[in-house]
């Protein structure tokens, strides 16, 4: 670089006026120490704005000077009592702020922090209670299926312990494709009500239903057809006024008008 | 100088009585109001005694230095926000008051400001931006929508031009 050219550019006055930019200021720097006639160049200039400014300043008011020193020998005393330390570089109207600012910045990201916090903490909430909800739901279903099924078991209870009921056992005919068949027909002598429960039957096969007979003076009357069914230990059938005895066979689903004999599986008779 | 750095108070009362008034004049053509001149006059000397160690005579003139802390803070004072609200409650009055200002059109013709008329006003008014107002190159060419090449060479242009006034 040419230093005169430098000189000539401008760049001492940016310097002196405090214009430069902190890279400016850099070269600047760097190179007055090789080129005494930079730095003559810069003593020029600050003694020609020195001697402008002094030659015609404005007074300030005399009575600021005593203000002023007032306020430098509160300042002298702190700085020798070491009660407050002074950072050289930061201007005095300028620490306040800065303090709120960073005590400011300081809360915000500390609430931002707890607001991610307790929004992770709600969602995990909602999630639990969410499946705290539905067990609940679940175990009330449960409960109410329960219920229900003791209610079953109980009329079912309250029917067989009744001494006016007439039990028909009726046993597996040998020649049927199940001979340990066994079911019960619990039959009320009063209303005469048919309620039938199956022991042991082999599950029937697609398209076919058990159909139970009663037997009145040697002739099958229709008294039903049903399916076995878990959980229903006595399935009501067809009231059956009189009858000398029960039996079962397997008919096409619905039901037949007569009982296919050779499908027969199990059979008892009325006794007294 | 190492009276000054011993912050003796004679030192200081030497350095007030020489060179208040050249401070005092830069920093009242920046705030352009008298009170807040004295307001920041007693601040400036307080961050000279303050800061003093951090004047190195290899980099200047004492005078040099003290003009930048003055006019630091002048501008400080300019662009902080109490002063930015006062002033906009002093709007009106200042729009009453357009025959009393013979104070500042005074504090407006010396130093500085009385070469700065000198210059063609597309120079001017970049110099008053960047010296009186403190705006960086960057926010010069954000106010007066020109580019930051144009900015420069501007005020390099200005500075040339107020040297050979200055002489």
């Amino acid at each position: 670089m040419n230093i005169q050219e430098y000189i000539l550019s401008g760049a001492v006055e940016s310097y002196v006026l405090g214009l430069a930019s902190e890279e400016e200021r850099a070269t600047f720097e760097s190179l007055y120490t090789a080129h005494p006639e930079l730095r003559a160049a810069r003593d020029h200039f600050e003694l020609v704005l020195e001697k402008q400014a002094f030659d015609e300043a404005v007074q300030p008011p005399a009575e600021l000077k005593s203000r002023i020193f007032s306020e430098l020998d509160v300042e002298s005393d702190r700085k020798q009592t070491g009660r407050t330390k002074i950072k050289p570089l930061t201007p005095v109207r300028s620490i306040w702020p800065r303090y709120v600012a960073a005590a400011s910045l300081i809360l915000l990201v500390a609430s931002t922090a707890l607001n991610f916090y307790f929004f992770s903490r709600y969602k995990d909430y909602i999630t639990r209670y969410d499946a705290l909800v539905a067990t609940q739901t679940q175990m009330a279903a449960n409960s109410q299926q329960l219920q229900v099924k003791v209610q079953d078991y109980e009329s079912v209870l309250q029917l067989i312990k009744d001494p006016a009921m007439a039990i028909v056992k009726m046993s597996g005919i040998p020649t049927s494709p199940a001979p340990a068949s066994a079911t019960t027909v619990y039959w009320d002598t009063r209303s005469k009500d048919v309620y039938l429960l199956v022991n042991s039957l082999p599950v029937a096969t697609a398209g076919k239903q058990y159909q139970l007979w009663a037997i009145v003076d040697g002739k099958p009357v229709d008294a039903g057809v049903f399916d076995i069914k878990a959980g229903i230990p006595l399935v009501k059938m067809k009231n059956i006024p009189q009858a000398q005895a029960f039996a079962i066979t397997l008919e096409n689903s619905g039901g037949s008008p007569t009982p296919t004999m050779d499908a027969m599986y199990v059979m008892g008779k009325v006794t007294g | 100088m190492a009276a000054l750095k011993q912050r003796d108070n004679d030192a200081y009362g030497y350095l007030y009585d020489h060179y208040s008034g050249s401070l005092y004049t830069i920093v009242k053509q920046i705030v352009q109001n008298t009170e807040l001149a004295n307001d920041v006059l007693q601040e400036v000397f307080l961050n000279i005694w303050r800061r003093i160690e951090s004047y190195d005579p290899a980099k200047g003139r004492l005078f040099t230095w003290m003009l930048n802390v003055a006019r630091n803070a002048a501008i400080d004072t300019l662009r902080s926000k109490s002063y930015q609200n006062s002033q906009k409650n002093q709007e009106l009055t200042d729009n009453v008051n357009i025959g009393g200002q013979s104070t500042q059109t005074n504090i407006d013709t010396i130093g500085l400001k009385k070469v700065l008329v000198r210059l063609k006003p597309e120079h001017r008014v970049l110099i008053e931006l960047a010296y009186f107002k403190g705006y960086t190159h960057e926010e010069i060419a954000d106010i007066e929508d020109i580019p930051l090449g144009t900015v420069k060479t501007r005020i390099r242009n200005a500075l040339i031009q107020l040297r050979e006034y200055l002489q």
